[in-house]
Parts: C-alpha cells; structure tokens; sequence
C-alpha cells in the first residue's frame, strides 16, 4: 500500500506525516511519534483508553484512519499539560486521588477537558454521562467524578468569569 | 482466533472524495469492491475483526453538502453524514423530535457519536441500531443515489436483515427526510442495555398525534426484537382514533408484546425481552401522549 | 497516635508522571531494533497438534517459534508455593490444546501487520479431540482426559477423571455437631468465570544481551519470581536475567504469575536475536486468563439460641485447561470459609477439574468472593428461617480477636490481634437504618427498595509463625543521600493502589524524613532484594513490613555515625523533624541544641571515608492479620424491568492504622465497582458446545460497570475502624482484596430483603430477577 502524506498539527505543532491508509491513528501516535500517553485498551471503541481530541472533540484513535484527519488538530495527554506546568485538571486529578494504576488516566482527562470546555458547570449525572464511555477498572469512578467537579467549581467560581 | 485489533491488518486502495459527485463516481467504477467509510465506529471494527474486506475503502464523512440537519418546523432533513452528537445537540431535534433525540442521547460514548454518522448507523443494518426506530415512527424516507439517479425509500423498506439493506453497491444514502408530522404530536424512544451506553437489549419508538382526547395517527416501532428494526402495526391500530385511557395503553403495549419474535443471544433472553416490550411501550406511549399535550 | 506522615493525604509519587501520559508502563517499552510478534492461537477447544507449517510465514521474512523449537519444560506460571505443593502441567508452547485461545506458535516480524499476515499463513494440522466444558461431565469416568500425567514438584502424578487437585479438611466431628444443630440449612452457590478487565493487555518485552543474558520488561506482580522461571525455562543463569519493575495498567491477580506469553516473547527474541515485544491484543487477553469460577454446597448447623454448631461446605471449582494455582486455591479457600465463623465441628471438600476453558487464576480475592457470597447469603438465609436478627447472629459467631485466623489455607495461621468487626456493623447498622429495616413482605408497588449486609475480611500477607505451604517475605533498600534526601528500593511491584507511597510514607515516618525528600528508586531484580508477590493483601503488611524493618537498621546507622561526630552515645540520641528548618536532625535525648541533620552526617561519613548509609535486607512477617471489611448495600429492584439501582452503599473498613487514607478510600469504592459488576452484569462464560467464549473475545459482550451504574458521590460512604495492629508497620494491616469480598453477597442480601427472592448464583441479571418474580423464590435462582 502506497503511503500518503497528511498534515496534521499535533499538541499545536505542525506535523508532515507519511501514512499507510490502514494506518491507525493510535499507531502513528504511538509508535511513528512516540506519543505513548494514548493507550491501547480494546481496540473497538468501547473503553476509551485512546481518547484524544479531535479539532477539540473526544474521539477514539483506535477506530480512526490516520489518513482520514489530514488537515486535523489533535491534542493527546502530552498536550494537555507537561510535569512543570501542569492543567489544572491534571493537578485536580492528583489531589483527588483519581489516579491508580494510571492507564485511564489520559483518556479520563481528555474527556473531562472536552466536557468542561463544553459545559463549564456540568452536575454530577452529567459528568457521568460523559464519562460512560471510557472504561476504569481501579477507582470506582468517584474520584474522577470528584477531581472533574472540583475543577468545575473552581472554574465557575473564578472571579474573572463572574459576571458581578 | 485470528484478529488483531490493535492494528488494522486488511490492505486496500483508500480513495478520499471531498464531494458527492467524485463519491458517487467512485461507487460506480469500483462497483461491489468498494466500501463506504463514514464515521468508522462499525466499520473499522468489522474490518478488524475479519468480517468484512475490500479492495476499496471510500471515505466519505468529510463531504460537506451531507452534513446537515435542516428544519423548517414542518419536515426536517439530515444529511447523513452529520455526526450522532451534532444531532444530540441540536435544539430543533431535542425540542420536536424527542425520539430522535431520546435515542441518540441513549446511545454509545460521546466520543463514538462524535465520530459516528447518522447515515453509519443505519447502513449498517444492525437490528439494534438506535435511529432506526425513531426514523421508522416518524415515517421517514431515505434518498439513495447513485450516478444511475436517486431514489427514495421508505425507511420501512431499508432493511432487509441483519447487517442488510436494500441499498445497491454502487449507491450512496444522501438523505433522510422527516416529513410533516401534522399538529399535537409526541413521540419517545426508550431502550434498556446492560449498562448505560450499551448495545440495546430492546428498544422502542412511539409517535403519534392527539386530536383532542383521542390518538390520531400513531406508529410504534422496536429494535432488537427481529432481524430487522420493525413497526408493530396491530398494536398502532388499537390506539388509532380512541380515546386515551391507562386501559388502552396496556391493551396496546399487551398486543404488542404478543406479536413480537424475539430470539436469545448473549445480549438477552426471549422471554425477557417479550416481557419488557410491554413495559417500555407502555411508557413511551404515555411519554409520547403527555408531549403530544395529552392528558392521563 | 500522632504521626508525621503516615495517615497524611500526600500526592501519588507516581501521579504526576501519570496524568501527563508519561509514566511508562510495559507497552509503552521501546527498544531498538525491536520486532513485533504475534501470538497464532488456537480454534479448537481440545485437540492434538500434528504439524505446524511455517514456511509460507518464514518466506515472509517472519520469524517463528512453535513447539519443537521451544524448550520443552513443565512448569507452573505461579510460583508462590513451595516447589513440592507446585502441580506443573503447562508448556511454553503446548502439542496438545486444552482451550479456545491457547497459544500455539508464535511470530515475529519488522512490523505488527507484517507478523500478523505471516501469522494468518501458519498452517496447523490438528487431531480435533472431544472436548470437556461442564466440570461435573469431566468427572465422569466416559469423560475424554485433558492430561495423562502432570508434575508435582518434581513428581510425576497421575490425572485421574479430570481432577486436578483436591483438598479435604475435617475439624473436629461435623457429623456429631450436625446432630446436636435444631436447624440445619442447605444450599447450593455458583458463581461464575469472569475476566478480570484489567486496562493494559498482557505485555512483554525482551531484549537479548551480548552477555547471552536477557532484559524484560512485563506485566507483572513478581519481578523476582518471573526472573526464576526464565531462568529455569531457558537454563539461563539468573545473573544473566533482568526483568525491570514498571507501572502495570491494573492487574487484578491477573498477573500473579509470570504470564505464559513471557517465554513465548523470549524463545522468540532468542531465535530472532534481537528484541521483541509482544502485547496482547485485547482479544487475546480474554483468551488468556478468568477468575475461577465455584460450585459450593453448603450445610450448616444452628441451635435455637443462634449458636453455630457444624458446618459442611464442598466446593467445586472448574479450573480450565491449566492449574495456574489450583491447589493452594482450594486451600485458600478452606481458610476463608473455615475463618469467617467459629463452625465449632467442620469439613471442607474441595476438588479442582479440568475442562478445556480459559485457565483460571487469581483474581481479587483469590477464592474468597466466591466463599463469601456463599457464606454471607447463607448467615441471611440461616436468620431468616430460624428468626435471628443477621448482624446478631454474625456477631454471636464471627471469628474475631483471640481466635486463630487461615491466611492461607491450613497451614499459614495466626491468631487474631485486632478486630474492627463489632465497631464496623455497629456503625453500618446505624448509618442505613437497620432498625428500621422492613422485611420484603411490607413492600408493594413496582420499585421496591432493600437493605443488605455482609461482612468479610482478607488476609494480610501469607506469613505465619512457621513456614507453611507459601513463599513469603520482602525485601528494601534504602540509602541516606549526602543531602539528607533518602532513596528506597523497593522490588515489590504498586499495582496502582498504592503500595509505593505506603512504603514512602513508612520510611518517612520512622526517619523523620519528609515525604518529598524520600523517593522510589527505579529497579529490577539485579537492584533488589527477593519479594514474593504483590498478592494476598500483603503490600502494606509485608513490603512496608520490610522497608521499616530496614529502616530501622538505617536510623542505627545514622545514629552510629551521628554519636562518632557528636561525641555521644548512640544510645542517647535521637532523630526529629524541624518544620522550620524542614530538616531531620539528630539531637541528644532532650537537648535540641546539640544537634547535626542527617545530610550533614551522611556528608561527614563521605568525606571522613566512612561509608555509605545503606541497608539492604529482607524480612518475614510472622503474622496474617485478617483485614475486615463489612459492607451495607441499598438496592432498588424495578420489578417490571429487573434492572437494580444501588441508592446508597456505606463501605466500611479495618486496615489497621490507614496510611494512605485517599487510597485506601479509592480501593473500596473500586471494589464496590468491581463488587457489583461481579454481582449484577459479568460472566465471561462458554459456548458449550463449541468451547468458544460468547463474548468471542470482545469486551462488547463482556461488560464492566461504567461510571454510570455507581452509586452518586454523596451516597456512598466511607467509615474506618479505630483499630492498630500490633504486628503491623505503624500499626497498618492491607485492605486491596478485603474490598471486594463482601459486596456481591450484600447486593443479594439486599435484593433479597426488597423483593423476597434469593439468588443463589451470580450475576443477578435483570432476566433473571424477572423470571424469578414470575416463578417465584426457589432454590433454582
């Protein structure tokens, strides 16, 4: 199969990439560009270990033809926030020991990034709902929940946001 | 045992067409060794597992002029290729099509609906598939072309069996088109998974139209009960120009699970489903009644 | 007690690198040069292998393993028991399959499509032979044989009727306390295969060395014991063998052992002489590993005063094509059962079959789920027929302090030092409204709600006061750097729970070092001390247990080099902790100000040429404290669809001292999750006819609760019994597997109490709760 080239701009940087078109997404990110934070859980969509953004939105790089997002913005975990400067929902994460064997963890944080962009002060059954697609084995979601609430809070209740 | 699902193994020529026109080119000159790449979310996981091949892959999702969702109040028309969540967004379908919304709200992740397609879901035939029943109580019509011309086809004549419709190798679905379903009118679409976001175990659509205190039209519809997504007639008769009452719902919902064939599998037993059919309609038939301005 | 550290919520070590997806975990191992392998696996359930033709593959430009090229070598993947209690029965690469998805040949190309093309162009030849997938029909003496002869220890042993392994254990004369019982209850549990799910495939990576020695880097519980096995698989000198320690992705027991695939990856980089990384395909995953599913008949004995009197349990387990660890299963589980009540008079009956399925092995509890769900729904059933109250009549029989405790079957004992029990049900009891409990009668309309109790408890660790039938002890390393900083090795595997910060906070706390001045150390079985397992609960317990141990060695040292600077007697100082100055000091006994920080005597020791202050050292811990976990589960049963909500679950636990609070919190409302995933939705069960498994290898049909079916944050609650456990570090005991164990038989009880039916087998899924309120209560549920 003929390689192909596509443009992608990956974690804000600009990438030439030469792909097969059975190439996966999740494979070129992992093996062509090192970005190991997006795992491989099920291969079928159903566990949410690869979640990444795509032009801002979750979606999974286990189902998606690299070929497919020529032209495309993609933020993997490695985008989110690095070990000096972490996102504040990584650091609410940690705080609120939603982090156990960690393997989860990157997609939860992408889905829950993805969510307070689009709902800045989800409740409770709506952070749950968004959550349903992506599968933990360790933590029994609570703390999840709890670290993505938090980070809500904070958000709504900065000052600069407020309208008063 | 022989799948991999980290890697897409199969080899194929992947031709990438940014309008109809090339799309519906492509379909024609590779007839019956193309497929159509949408979304993904079924079809690469198909491929994965061994259970389809082909020598071409044609992606379409990024064809503008199929992503869209028109409504003018009276009829709406989706572009097939607008994505599950587009659809769960939209303000027209969650305020007048609240079985369309309804189901597409009960199905799968966000990230799926984010990828996946509306014309994906149907075409891919399962008798499971979500949209399906809403389309089928909204009596929706689809438009299949190809360069031969277009066609349209009751939704009611688009599935064929599992995994099978009556669209040709060579044809696109570039429409779907809910038409004018008249005043006073209410629908629901209710599911029961094994866990939330699931494969439905059964599902059921309900629309109808209220003159009064009295069903007007009415149609009814499950999945996962056949080999296709089907409508339930006899039970749409009973309620058709009566009075509403508590007794009629259950006599309906009663008939209904009567005239259902459901099989066992991994998902569910027979019984079960036959026994739940009558509860979940009973349901969405008040749901749909209540929206419909409906009183019980 | 007052602590510095231990009890403080403190960030993960770990936590930083893993929400930046930077934390390395086995498949995220790249070495150069790699190649890919795949693993060919097998379509039949039993059948003899007659010719393997690689040659369309190899032209490929593959290179592949099967069984005549692999060492030809009986082993048992788990090696936590002593050599001569090991039943061996598995090859690297069979010449016979025992199950759907056994491993046959393997593969190894320059990419990942390229092996698995050249994998698709194996042609195998097989014998297909009957297959055996009911327990009960393997049995039988018509029943086609899985094996001719297996090893124990070194032993040749015969395979009689299938029947792997067995145990019987008769206490004291059950027949003459069953006759003096007025009340003897029966009944048959079954509890299914369930996958343990854990999020990172199987994975293993190998490098071979110009040394002729091995580096791997896996999915493991064990570095130590996956070290041992290569080395006696391939005859390699162990010196010549690493495994490194990694983060693992969740492992559940599923890892307990040095994963079959391991060798395979090996024989293959050997062959290939060059690394090669094998993951596990999702699918391949499934095929690989199950949660050992039981059959328990049980009988017990009651007076009229709610006195146990006699007991009689026979359990039948259908272990699947492989005894991963059959035998100290069964064993295991004469304990949990014979160390939950005082039956007085008792006999356990426990036989292990083969049948061509998915081998079972270790998963969460490691035979105590099971156990339990039989036991604690039998307490219920019990009070509810003679009229007892059930948290009265547990406590009139539980096994508590003073007692002696099986933390490992029969012969790892130890006597019961510290017990939350009495606390915990009465804390739980007043938390959901026990006394205001209606029985099932008083319930109408279509959602019915209903309370539930169990209790359960897991061992910590597999320590005793004399060496029984199981390996246990740990190892540490710890070193006072020139700065005052302090790095522990530690070889005992975090499987997420957070054992690593555990073991940071111990040695925190003992040096009066601060937690961000202690760090883990990145090791392998070349850097460290032998530690068994991470198992049996025995993280906190043993592997702390040991760094304290040497860290206590390591204060000495301190002080010894201390007293030579100060001019002092060791004896006469001390070590202590200045927040203002945030530095450690050694200090006379009650005069501060002659003083020195530990970074200035281990500086000093440096330049004087004393020496580095470092300990290495291994410990066995001589105890098995029973953890104790109780569990109070609300339930609303939807009578017209069968699907249950969990309203409110109040999860309580005695770890001991709780070093990790947040932690310890995470690994009970995990457990809930898992807990009713094992009650209400999993099984991961056969095609009987075909031995295929239903789901077919996908986790579409093998689902795991979502975030969805949990309970909402503020209904699930959390309590810790005041207890310390004398044997413990700081008073701690573990709590990983406890977690699980109650929550399945709770969830029952609770169904039981909102709609009158009582399940017998799990899951309790909504066709079955339906069918039975059509049928009714019967023992057949």
């Amino acid at each position: 199969m003929e390689k192909r080239l596509i443009k992608v701009t990956i974690n804000g940087k600009l990438r030439e990439l030469f792909v097969k078109p059975n190439d996966l997404l999740l494979n070129v990110l992992r093996n062509d560009l090192n970005l190991m934070g997006t795992k491989y859980g099920c291969g079928i969509g159903e566990c949410g270990a690869c979640t990444v953004l795509l032009d801002g939105q979750t979606a999974l790089a286990c189902l998606i033809l690299a070929v497919t997002v020529d032209g495309q913005e993609i933020t993997t975990i490695e985008g989110m926030g690095d070990p000096a400067q972490l996102h504040p929902l990584q650091e609410s994460f940690i705080e609120h020991g939603a982090v156990q064997c960690g393997f989860c963890t990157p997609g939860m944080l992408l889905a829950g990034e993805a969510l307070l962009k689009e709902n800045p002060n989800p409740n409770e059954e709506e952070i749950r709902e968004y959550l349903r697609g992506n599968l933990c084995r360790c933590t029994g979601y609570a703390a999840i929940v709890k670290a993505i609430k938090s980070e809500a809070k904070c958000q709504s209740a900065d000052p600069g946001t407020l309208s008063e | 045992m022989k799948t991999n699902t980290k890697i897409l193994a199969s080899e194929f020529e992947y031709l990438e067409c940014p309008t109809l026109a090339e799309a519906l080119n492509c379909l024609s000159k590779y007839n019956g060794k193309a497929k159509i790449l949408a979304g993904g979310t079924d079809l690469l996981i198909k491929m994965k597992s061994g259970l389809l091949q082909c020598q071409y892959l044609i992606f379409v999702k990024k064809i503008e002029a199929l992503n869209y969702l028109i409504s003018d109040k009276k009829t709406l028309r989706i572009g097939p290729m607008i994505s599950l969540r587009s659809i769960e967004k939209n303000e027209q379908v969650k305020a007048y099509y609240s079985a369309l919304f309804e189901a597409v709200r009960s199905m799968a992740a966000t990230s799926v609906k984010n990828m996946a397609t509306i014309g994906g879901n149907l075409c891919n035939g399962s008798p499971a598939a979500d949209t399906a029943p809403p389309l089928l109580v909204y009596g929706a019509t689809l438009k299949l072309s190809s360069i031969r011309g277009d066609r349209i086809v009751p939704v009611e004549e688009f599935f064929v069996g599992p995994s099978q419709t009556v669209l040709e190798s060579d044809e696109l679905l570039t429409e779907i088109c809910l038409p004018d379903l008249g005043d006073q009118i209410g629908s629901s679409f209710l599911k029961l998974g094994r866990v939330s976001a699931d494969i439905a175990k059964i599902n059921v659509a309900v629309c109808l139209n209220r003159t009064g205190k009295s069903v007007g039209n009415c149609r009814i519809a499950f999945g996962s009960v056949a080999p296709t997504p089907i409508r339930i007639p006899e039970a749409e008769e009973i309620l058709k120009g009566q009075e509403m009452s508590d007794e009629l719902i259950v006599k309906a919902a009663k008939a209904a699970a009567g005239l259902i064939k459901p099989i066992t599998d991994k998902r569910s037993t027979n019984s079960y489903r036959q026994q739940v059919s009558k509860v979940i309609l009973e349901e969405g038939i008040r749901s749909a009644w209540q929206r419909a301005g409906g009183e019980l | 007690m007052d602590f510095q550290v231990i009890g403080k919520v403190l960030p993960r070590k770990d936590g930083i690198a893993k929400v930046c997806g930077k934390e390395p975990f086995a498949s995220d191992i790249v070495v150069p040069h790699m190649l890919y392998a795949v693993t060919l696996r097998s379509e039949h359930a039993h059948a003899e292998i007659l010719k393997i033709d690689t040659s369309e593959a190899e032209s490929m430009g593959a290179v592949c393993i099967t069984p005549t090229e692999v060492p030809d070598f009986t082993y048992n993947e788990r090696t936590v028991s002593i050599p001569e209690k090991t039943y061996c029965d598995r090859k690297v690469l069979p010449r016979r399959v025992r199950h759907v998805g056994e491993a046959i040949a393997a593969v190894a190309a320059e990419t990942e499509e390229l092996a698995f093309r050249a994998m698709q162009a194996i042609k195998v030849e097989y014998n297909v032979l009957p297959s055996v997938l009911d327990p009960e029909e393997a049995m039988k003496p018509e029943a086609e044989s899985l094996y001719d002869e297996i090893l124990l220890g070194k032993q040749q042993l015969k395979v009689k009727h299938n029947v792997a392994c067995e145990r019987n254990i008769v206490i004291g004369d059950p027949e003459a306390g069953f006759a003096a019982a007025d009340y003897i209850v029966e009944r048959d549990y079954d509890l299914p295969r369930i996958y343990h799910h854990q999020m990172e495939t199987k994975t293993v990576v190998c490098q071979p060395e110009a040394n002729g020695g091995i580096t791997v880097w896996t999915t493991t519980q064990t570095i130590h014991n996956v070290r041992q096995l290569l080395g006696q698989i391939f005859e390699l000198p162990l010196s010549k063998i690493n495994v490194k320690k990694l983060s693992i992705g969740g492992s559940f027991g599923s890892s307990i052992q040095m994963n079959s695939m391991i060798p395979i990856c090996v024989a293959l980089a050997l062959k290939a002489r060059c690394p090669v990384k094998l993951v596990s395909s999702r699918e391949d995953d499934i095929h690989d590993h199950v949660k050992f599913p039981a059959r328990i008949k049980l009988k017990v004995g009651v007076t009229k005063d709610a006195k146990i009197v006699a007991a009689d349990m026979r359990v039948l387990v259908d272990i699947g094509a492989h005894q991963i660890n059959s035998y100290p299963l069964l064993g295991c589980m004469s304990g949990w059962y014979a160390s939950l009540y005082k039956w007085q008079d008792f006999r356990f009956d426990g036989t292990a079959v083969y049948t061509n399925k998915v081998p079972g092995c270790a998963m969460q509890g490691y035979g105590n789920p099971e156990v339990n769900f039989a036991v604690e729904s039998h307490m219920d059933v019990i009070a509810n027929e003679c009229g007892f109250d059930p948290i009265e009549f547990r406590l009139k029989n539980y096994v508590g302090i003073g007692d002696e405790f099986w933390g490992q079957g029969p012969t790892v004992k130890s006597i019961i030092k510290s017990c939350g029990v009495e606390e915990m049900l009465a804390v739980g009891a007043e938390k959901i409204g026990w006394s205001e409990r209606q029985s099932s009668q008083a319930k109408t309309g279509r959602y019915r709600k209903g309370v539930g109790i169990a209790r359960g408890f897991h061992t910590s660790g597999t320590g005793g006061p004399k060496p029984g039938e199981v390996i246990d002890y740990s190892s540490a390393t710890i070193k006072i750097n020139e700065d005052g900083t302090v790095d522990v090795l530690s070889p005992v595997m975090d499987l997420g729970g957070g054992t690593g910060e555990a073991t940071v906070k111990v040695v925190a706390e003992l040096l009066k070092v601060p937690y961000d001045k202690v760090e883990l150390a990145i090791v392998d079985t070349r850097t460290t001390g032998y530690d068994v397992n991470t198992h049996a609960t025995r993280g906190v317990y043993c592997g702390c247990g040991a760094a304290l141990h040497v860290a206590k060695q390591v204060k000495t040292k301190l002080l010894e080099f201390a007293s030579r600077i100060l001019e002092e007697n060791p004896d006469d100082l001390d070590l202590s902790y200045e927040p203002e100055e945030k530095k450690t000091i050694i200090h006379v006994k009650r005069f501060k100000q002659k003083q020195i920080s530990i970074g200035e005597v281990a500086k000093l020791a440096q330049i004087y040429s004393w020496g580095t202050i470092a300990v290495s050292d291994s410990y066995r811990q001589r105890n098995c404290p029973p953890c104790f976990v109780a569990h109070f589960i609300e339930v609303e049963v939807d009578t017209w669809t069968g699907i249950v909500k969990v309203p409110r679950a109040i999860l309580l636990a005695d770890s001991g001292t709780p070093i990790n609070p947040d932690m310890l919190e995470g690994q009970l409302i995990g457990s809930l999750s898992r807990g009713l995933g094992y009650a209400a939705y999993e099984s991961t069960e056969n095609d009987l006819e075909t031995g295929k498994l239903l789901c077919g290898g996908f986790i579409t049909d093998n689902k795991i609760p979502t975030s969805c079916e949990m309970p909402l944050m503020d209904n699930i609650e959390v309590y810790f019994a005041h207890t310390y456990e004398p044997t413990g570090p700081f008073g701690a005991k573990g709590i990983g597997e406890a977690a699980l164990n109650s929550v399945a038989a709770a969830y029952a009880n609770a169904i039981y109490n909102a709609i009158g039916i009582r399940f017998y087998h799990t899951p309790i899924t909504p066709e079955r709760i339906l069918q039975a309120l059509e049928g009714g209560a019967s023992v057949e549920n």
